[in-house]
């Protein structure tokens, strides 16, 4: 038996109730990512970000990232709001006049002392200011200081240091050199790692299929706009062959 | 030397220096520092059975083989990691598809589980669908292994332990295995369609069973 | 009877019983234990088949009979153990994993709901004496409803709930934002009086 069943006022306030799930003291406002809630005590609205009304100067200011308005609502009153994300680990973090880039697709409410920002990385988005918000990961986060090389799926982010480059292993770039072999059937390896130097932590989890992020597909298909029609040609290509692969 | 050391129940932190490398699942590698090379290299040979080849067995996953100096993590699609020592005086049977890592040091080969042994067993077994080709580690070092949700351990020895082969993982110390047919067993184990398998393991040593009934 | 071993497998002590579980969820047994689908949820008898079979609130069970121990687990979930004495739970069939001899199963009336979904017009219903072992995708909420503290919960992520409560479906405006229109329920689910409801940390 999981012990004494809890109430509003034995729930932990503004903490984990297990490493699944946490509990937000609700008093007020927070931005919270559609489908986190579980369940809810007490008086509280959810509301789409394009209808807070009063709220609209704050959520203006505060979440920069018009291509994620969609994907969050504010949650706004008094009570026990629980949050949880597939049964991942929830894992609250504080920031004191900071930032903090995080994968979209993990981060699932945050304090609107927090600043959002869309961050250069397709995918991520940053987190600046002083505030609290709240992240799954597949697995507890493992914390990792650079110098450090990453496979981009188990990046669930990455606070103070620099944005990572891309590294390719110097085995893979003679033989791509070598051999002029597409990249493409030699992906599923280890050939490509994000870079992280400098001073400050990544983010780390188990590697998993990456959620679908809508706003992703949205960044990247603006990106196609900077290439001519050859190269169109080539990514219908590189697409199509990937397409295929995806489905065998 | 320190050995694997589990970061949580889904990392593995696996130290590479010369002389020790470490093989591992391709595409498990979830972050590393230090001097490290990846370089792909084919999978174990099959032992019993070689002519059957790894395409019809199904160990064609190429591995990667890590060397250099530095720490490595390995994980893999969020599944849960159970580490086995092995101190040279038995050996690991772990279904090939679930071997995360291990030492490269250690001795490995594919064998057939199946009603028949060798060849015709194991094209019998392959086309079936009866039985299961595991990969034999063996010798001195530490081994990762997948499962989807925990790790259940359970002694072999007195009375046989019957197993639904989808949750399977592996077995280590001197365990037989018997695959058959059961009437019944379809509605233990839910299968759909074709002949329901179990695996009756007898000897003694233990087995390891994840808390899934389903592959991942 | 029931025990479990870490926390996603749960263990049958066997010795001439037969215990219901869903079909299918058997990773490992030892001992004379023979598995049979059973042809009933069990208790209800025809009438009750024949509104399962009416309402497509469907219970994969089978029975396990014999001595020995079984070893049950179902997709990696976490398995809860809940005591009934006397008492009723209501559980998504889906969350049902086992139940001990002697347990009533049937499949219950739960009320009307604002929106079209196959979820939650009817409830698997399990009452007497005895244990219940549910699943829920990672370690489950245990939340109490007083009077004075109605919960309101997310209808995928709802497990079972026990005590005398009273369901409702609510659906405004609020709760299709925060659920979102694409996936998840456009109802939630609102518990009044006084009992325990279960909640998991995932949404189906």
């Amino acid at each position: 038996m999981t012990g004494q069943p809890l109430g509003p006022s034995t729930l932990p306030h503004n903490d984990n109730v297990n490493p699944y799930s946490y509990n937000i003291a609700l008093d007020g406002t927070w931005f919270l990512r559609k489908g986190a809630m579980i369940a809810y005590y007490g008086q509280m609205r959810f509301e789409a970000l394009s209808s807070v009304g009063s709220l609209t100067g704050m959520v203006a200011r505060q979440f920069s990232s018009p291509m994620y308005t969609r994907e969050w609502v504010v949650a706004t009153g008094q009570g026990s709001l629980m949050v949880a994300d597939r049964g991942h680990d929830v894992n609250s973090l504080d920031l004191e006049d900071g930032n903090l880039t995080v994968r979209a697709s993990n981060l699932l409410a945050f304090t609107p002392d927090l600043q959002l920002k869309q961050s250069i990385v397709p995918g991520f988005l940053t987190l600046i200011g002083t505030g609290t918000f709240l992240a799954s990961s597949n697995g507890p986060v493992v914390f990792a200081e650079p110098p450090l090389r990453v496979d981009p799926q188990a990046l669930v982010g990455w606070a103070d240091c620099p944005s990572p480059s891309h590294h390719f292993d110097a085995g893979w770039m003679s033989d791509f050199l070598g051999a002029a072999q597409g990249l493409l059937g030699r992906q599923s390896g280890e050939e490509r790692q994000f870079d992280f130097t400098g001073a400050g932590t990544v983010l780390l989890q188990s590697s998993e299929l990456v959620v679908e992020d809508p706003a992703l597909l949205q960044q990247i298909t603006e990106q196609t706009g900077m290439l001519g029609t050859g190269q169109l040609q080539s990514l219908v290509t590189t697409l199509q062959a990937r397409l295929q692969g995806a489905q065998q | 030397m320190p050995g694997f050391a589990l970061v949580n129940h889904k990392v593995v932190s696996v130290p590479v220096a010369p002389g020790r490398e470490v093989l591992a699942k391709r595409g498990a590698m979830l972050a590393y520092s230090g001097d490290v090379r990846f370089r792909p290299v084919s999978g174990p040979r099959p032992g019993l059975g070689g002519l059957v080849g790894r395409a019809l067995s199904g160990e064609a996953a190429p591995l990667m083989v890590a060397d250099g100096s530095g720490q490595v993590s390995y994980g893999y699609a969020g599944l849960a990691v159970h580490l086995v020592h092995l101190d040279g005086t038995g050996s690991l049977s772990v279904e090939s598809d679930r071997l995360l890592c291990h030492d490269a040091g250690l001795q490995t080969a594919v064998v057939f589980l199946g009603q028949q042994g060798g060849v015709r067993g194991a094209v019998r077994g392959a086309v079936t669908g009866q039985g299961l080709f595991t990969t034999q580690v063996s010798g001195v070092g530490d081994v990762a292994v997948l499962a989807h949700g925990g790790v259940l351990e359970l002694p072999v020895g007195g009375r046989p332990v019957v197993v639904d082969p989808q949750a399977y993982v592996g077995h280590v110390g001197a365990v037989q295995v018997d695959v058959s047919a059961s009437v019944g067993w379809r509605d233990a184990v839910g299968r759909g369609s074709g002949e329901a398998v179990q695996l009756r393991l007898s000897g003694s040593g233990s087995v390891l069973v994840q808390a899934s009934e389903e592959r991942f | 009877m029931f025990r479990r071993q870490g926390s996603k497998v749960l263990v049958v002590d066997l010795s001439g019983q037969t215990v219901k579980a869903l079909a299918g969820s058997m990773v490992a047994y030892e001992g004379d234990v023979t598995f049979k689908k059973g042809a009933m949820g069990g208790g209800e008898g025809l009438r009750g088949a024949l509104k399962r079979k009416a309402t497509g609130e469907s219970l994969d069970l089978m029975d396990m009979t014999g001595s020995g121990t079984v070893y049950l687990a179902h997709r990696a979930t976490e398995v809860e153990v809940v005591d009934l004495r006397g008492e009723t739970l209501r559980v998504e069939s889906s969350a049902l994993l086992a139940v001990a001899p002697g347990l009533r199963t049937a499949v219950e009336f739960s009320g009307l709901r604002g929106a079209s979904s196959g979820q939650g017009l009817f409830t698997t219903t399990v009452s007497g004496d005895g244990q219940v072992a549910v699943l829920s995708d990672g370690p489950p909420l245990v939340l109490e409803v007083t009077p004075q503290t109605p919960l309101v919960v997310d209808p995928d992520a709802y497990v079972c709930a026990k005590g005398q409560l009273q369901q409702s479906f609510v659906t405004d405006v609020s709760w299709r934002d925060a659920v979102g229109a694409g996936g998840g329920e456009a109802y939630s689910l609102r518990f009044e009086g006084s009992g325990v409801v279960y909640v998991q940390p995932a949404e189906r």
